[in-house]
């Protein structure tokens, strides 16, 4: 049979740097299919869907809530050609309700073990409405290595270089943030994959550059010190979430390749200045994630928490207003609030302000989001930055004989697409 | 974060969304011919959907299970306060209606509506 996996577009932040990442959940889900089960893959975010091509069954895969307006539209035109669509993924779990209005058929949970059963279903013409697999997760140990054969590489590729595989070493989160709906997600126990299984995935990847999207590594120090020694051999550089801050913890990290990490910064406090210190003494970078318009935030203090960021030297920061994404206690409190003035999915992409900060007006909030992001990068561009830190893992990867040099094939495009070179005259 | 079990008499296992095992404090108190139900979330406590999250669909359960006529309950939902420095885990108390044809509507208590209608909160000042 033929199944037609698509991950729906969604529209960039205006004024960022666009970068389009391999996804990680739909070659994760395809990886749960049944080998008689031929895939095709389209990632609308570098390609064009081809509704003509031939399918026995459409699956949309969505992480995020600025794509299920999108995979909706889509599900209605295959649903008129006599297709049937079902939805998985994250933001098909936060927005499960609204996507049951579109969808032959809703998978919530992980698919590990479950798809023979809904292909069964199909094809038997008895495709459920909802497959409720919350409260049924899979064995960890049966989450194998990821389809990444379905990506067409070369789509992922800026001017030459490659971009980063996302890999995961790890499900569920022991922590339950107040914007995160990971705990509603993934479930609150952290479930490491076994390290045998991690190894065989990593040894599949052709690329020496990787994302580790686990939520959080820093969730089981143990676990963590084995992960980092098993990846020393491979000699891959990657990019991750926060790592716990403990020398020997960083201290293999590093010798595992870490790059630089995403590190929440909240406040302008001397733990913080100190956390970033210490990524920097062992050589990884930071990325500062930067959340505005919380209750506790007055106008005065994003602006010193701005100044705080060009003070302890960040690598990057990426700017986020609080969006109440359903499932997470930030939207059970502005709902009950009656704060929440804008539920178009659309808008909910973490710059665009959806709700009244208890402080400023909402306008004002915007305001200072796109403040924040001139002010850090005013002096050194978003670009100029991450050639920076590009430039640091090259030089390292150069040193231990790690080094791709970029394919040249592919310096006049982007992401599938002609370089737009601009001559001066 | 510590949550203080002042805010309930029992912890009140519910189904959540999607049938979500999910667990709430409960305090019922009966005055007047009137029951007065505060729901408590639990946060890390509770593995499933927040009360908010529920609804209405866990004042019917609590209704079920309790012998209450759900129309003649004041409905109350409680953040605990759980000792932080993040100023959205301060306790609050909203008194909640539902309706058939329209989104439930909220309404912030002060703490001393919260002391009239229930008693004393856990961080209700002392008496003098």
């Amino acid at each position: 049979m033929k199944l037609k996996l698509i991950y729906p577009k969604w529209e960039k932040l205006k004024g960022q740097t666009t970068f389009n990442l391999p996804p990680h959940g739909p070659v994760a889900f395809a990886a749960a299919l049944p080998d008689y089960v031929e895939v095709s893959f389209t990632d609308e975010n570098v390609e064009e869907i081809n509704f003509d091509e031939p399918t026995d069954l459409v699956a949309i895969s969505m992480m995020l809530s600025t794509q299920v307006k999108r995979g909706w539209a889509i599900a209605a035109r295959y649903r008129q050609q006599g297709v049937k669509v079902l939805f998985g993924g994250i933001s098909t779990m936060l927005h499960a309700e609204e996507t049951l209005l579109y969808a032959d058929s809703v998978f919530l949970g992980e698919a590990e073990g479950s798809m023979e059963q809904v292909l069964e279903d199909w094809r038997r013409g008895e495709l459920k409405k909802v497959y409720n697999h919350m409260m049924r997760q899979p064995p960890i140990q049966s989450v194998g290595p990821a389809r990444r054969d379905l990506y067409k590489q070369e789509l992922y590729n800026h001017k030459g270089v490659q971009m980063v595989d996302l890999f995961h070493a790890s499900r569920g989160c022991r922590y339950s943030c107040y914007p995160c709906a990971v705990s509603y997600l993934g479930g609150r126990i952290f479930r490491p994959r076994p390290m045998d299984r991690v190894v065989e995935e990593l040894a599949t990847i052709d690329n020496n550059r990787l994302f580790l999207v686990d939520n959080s590594l820093a969730q089981n120090k143990a676990w963590e010190m084995e992960l980092f020694r098993e990846m020393i051999p491979f000699r891959k550089k990657w990019i991750s979430h926060t790592i716990e801050d403990d020398p020997e913890v960083l201290d293999l990290a590093a010798q595992a390749g870490a790059w630089y990490v995403y590190q929440a910064v909240y406040d302008t406090s001397d733990y913080i200045r100190r956390r970033v210190k210490r990524y920097h003494d062992y050589g990884i970078g930071v990325e500062g994630t930067v959340l505005l318009g919380l209750d506790n935030q007055t106008e005065d203090d994003i602006r010193r928490l701005i100044d705080f960021l060009l003070e302890i030297d960040l690598d990057l920061a990426e700017f986020t207003v609080m969006t109440p994404f359903p499932h997470t206690k930030g939207y059970d409190d502005l709902l009950r609030q009656g704060r929440i003035f804008d539920f178009d999915w659309d808008h909910y992409n973490a710059g665009q302000v959806v709700f009244h900060p208890r402080h400023f007006s909402s306008e004002r909030l915007q305001e200072l989001y796109d403040y924040a992001w001139a002010t850090f990068y005013g002096e050194e561009s978003q670009e100029a930055r991450m050639f920076r830190l590009f430039c640091k893992v090259a030089m390292r990867e150069m040193s231990e004989g790690t080094y791709r040099a970029r394919n040249r094939a592919l310096a006049g495009k982007s992401f599938g697409k002609d370089v737009q070179r601009s001559l001066k005259g | 974060m510590n949550l203080s079990e002042n805010y309930y008499d029992e912890v009140f296992s519910f189904n959540g969304h999607w049938e979500i095992p999910s667990r709430c404090g409960l305090r019922i108190i009966r005055r007047s011919g009137r029951s007065y139900v505060m729901v408590t979330e639990l946060y890390l406590d509770n593995p499933g959907t927040s009360v908010t999250a529920a609804g209405e669909s866990l004042l019917m359960q609590i209704c079920r299970a309790k012998g209450l006529d759900p129309h003649e309950v004041i409905y109350i939902e409680c953040n605990p306060d759980m000792n932080s420095k993040l100023s959205f885990y301060d306790e609050a108390y909203f008194r909640v209606t539902f309706s058939r044809d329209h989104p439930p509507s909220y309404r912030q208590l002060s703490l001393e509506e919260v002391a009239e209608l229930l008693g004393p909160t856990p961080l209700s000042p002392p008496a003098l």
